[in-house]
């Protein structure tokens, strides 16, 4: 299986700050990826740079073959390219209604909105009770709901999640995992940064670590790892 | 009696003026995150480019539409022009402040140069006086202050009930949220200043259908859309709307019992006052976005 996205020596970054090295990795070879290591490595970085939220200084970004390096993040979309941000912070003062309608903004989602909507009110019968309500007064869980189901109305080919279960309670958390996991099993592949392990090795297949805006160590299918040898590569040996 | 109606209706006349004006200031505010200046030079603008196409012959009900519409062009270019190529730098709100009072300088002293000194005035909406509650009063203050909800009205539909309103409300709460739902978030920003620039087109027209028009007609009235900003809080459009009304009423009523030399005393004392108690604006809440 070809890889739908591969990033080919990225370099990125802020101003005169450079974040990512040179950085290259593949998704969806293998199934779902996840990326993990240590806070201010890159992670956000890379996955701001996939999405055309940052213009990358170098290097290519292939999505399904077509490089949408220094593309705008509206092009990205468009081409079925969803990243859910960290943080749920998302449109505070819209109804989840309005969110899901933002979500099928572009012209390629929105012919599948009903259908779409459909899903996600199975995917999170919560949101429905709370169809009316605004965003800002949801629960921190919710608020992820509604930004997953938001990604969901855009009608991705490939969903990006930034650290989606940061701050949520262990119970929340198992219940989104299996949230994701359904997601992927329609037929969305997933790459997930995440800081929860855990999360990561039940949901994806393939794991890369980040460090220093590279990758330093790779886990394919079948390397399979135990806790402590994560550990032990996040704080090094 | 006689004084009451005139109060509320002096206030109603203005309120609609000023509602006009400070609805253009919150869209851009809560849109972009800048406060334009060069807002009372649209106004005067909108106003000139009427004048002018009466002035070629052109009947007032065909001028006034094509200058509203030519004034959403002249939002969009300056947005353009002295506000997008600022967006991400720092300190980006005092800088747009001396970009569009620079530009708002610029354009005042152009039509100073093309239209000349000399006081002009567009045909009224409607000819004619009548007497209401023993207040004589022109039907083209009445018209003014009909429209003027109708409009605001549209507005608010606009921005709740359409998809690209929808999308405005949006990109004012969280841009980078904006783009990754694919918002065009540029064009964006410039239809937030295209509908400003035709609101305030359109005070101008209002206002040069009953008043003589000067280059700088605009500098009062957005002098007191910022008062009503101010006391409105800026936060969202229903606040200024509420708030323009009220400062409406009470700039009759000063007027009325203290006479139009305290009027201007009185006003910026509201707005100390508020800016002492509650900067934020009395109709504010916490957040940023159009509702």
């Amino acid at each position: 299986m070809n890889p739908i996205l591969s990033v080919e020596g990225v370099t990125a970054g802020y101003g005169r700050v450079t974040v990512l090295h040179d950085i290259s990795l593949e998704a969806g070879r293998f199934g779902n990826v996840g990326l993990f290591g240590p806070n201010g490595h890159g992670k956000t970085t890379l996955l701001r740079a996939i999405s055309g939220l940052l213009q990358p200084k170098s290097g290519r970004i292939l999505f399904d073959g077509q490089d949408i390096a220094g593309h705008s993040a509206r092009a990205i979309v468009g081409a079925g390219l969803i990243h859910v941000p960290q943080g749920n912070r998302l449109f505070p003062d819209l109804s989840i209604a309005d969110c899901m309608a933002l979500g099928a903004y572009s012209p390629r989602a929105r012919p599948h909105e009903a259908e779409n909507r459909e899903k996600v009110i199975k995917l999170f019968p919560k949101l429905a009770e709370r169809w009316r309500q605004r965003v800002r007064t949801l629960s921190g869980g919710e608020r992820q709901m509604v930004s997953i189901g938001t990604a969901l109305m855009s009608h991705p080919r490939l969903l990006i999640l930034d650290e989606p279960t940061l701050g949520l309670a262990p119970k929340i958390k198992d219940e989104l995992c299996a949230s994701v996991m359904d997601i992927s099993r329609g037929g969305v592949p997933l790459i997930v940064v995440e800081q929860d392990i855990e999360f990561l090795l039940e949901l994806t297949q393939q794991l890369y670590l980040v460090n220093h805006g590279a990758v330093a160590t790779e886990i394919k299918p079948g390397e399979s790892l135990d806790h402590g040898e994560i550990m032990s590569m996040y704080f090094g040996h | 009696m006689s004084a009451l109606a005139e109060i509320l209706f002096g206030g109603l006349f203005q309120g609609s003026l000023y509602a006009m004006m400070a609805v253009g200031l919150a869209l851009v505010w809560t849109t972009i995150g800048v406060f334009n200046f060069s807002h009372g030079v649209f106004m005067m603008l909108g106003a000139y480019i009427a004048w002018q196409l009466v002035e070629l012959g052109l009947p007032a009900a065909v001028a006034f539409p094509i200058a509203v519409v030519v004034m959403a062009g002249v939002g969009w270019i300056l947005q353009a022009s002295v506000v997008r190529p600022l967006i991400g730098r720092p300190n980006i709100v005092l800088v747009v402040v001396i970009t569009t009072l620079a530009a708002g300088s610029l354009i005042e002293n152009g039509a100073l140069t093309v239209w000349g000194p000399r006081s002009k005035q567009i045909p009224a909406l409607i000819a004619g006086n009548t007497t209401i509650g023993g207040v004589g009063v022109s039907l083209h203050q009445i018209a003014i202050i009909v429209i003027t909800p109708l409009i605001l009205a549209a507005l608010w539909m606009f921005l709740n009930r359409t998809r690209l309103g929808l999308a405005l409300r949006a990109v004012a709460q969280n841009e980078d949220a904006g783009h990754l739902v694919g918002l065009n978030v540029t064009a964006l920003y410039g239809l937030a200043f295209a509908i400003a620039a035709s609101l305030a087109g359109l005070a101008g027209i209002f206002m040069g259908g009953y008043r003589f028009m000067s280059p700088v007609m605009g500098s009062d009235p957005l002098l007191k859309a910022l008062i009503v900003v101010v006391f409105g809080g800026i936060s969202s459009i229903s606040g200024p709307i509420f708030a323009a009304y009220l400062i409406g009423f009470f700039e009759a009523a000063c007027s009325y019992y203290f006479g139009l030399y305290w009027t201007p005393a009185l006003l910026f004392g509201v707005l100390i006052l508020t800016l002492m108690v509650r900067p934020e604006g009395i109709f504010a809440s916490r957040s940023r976005g159009l509702a």
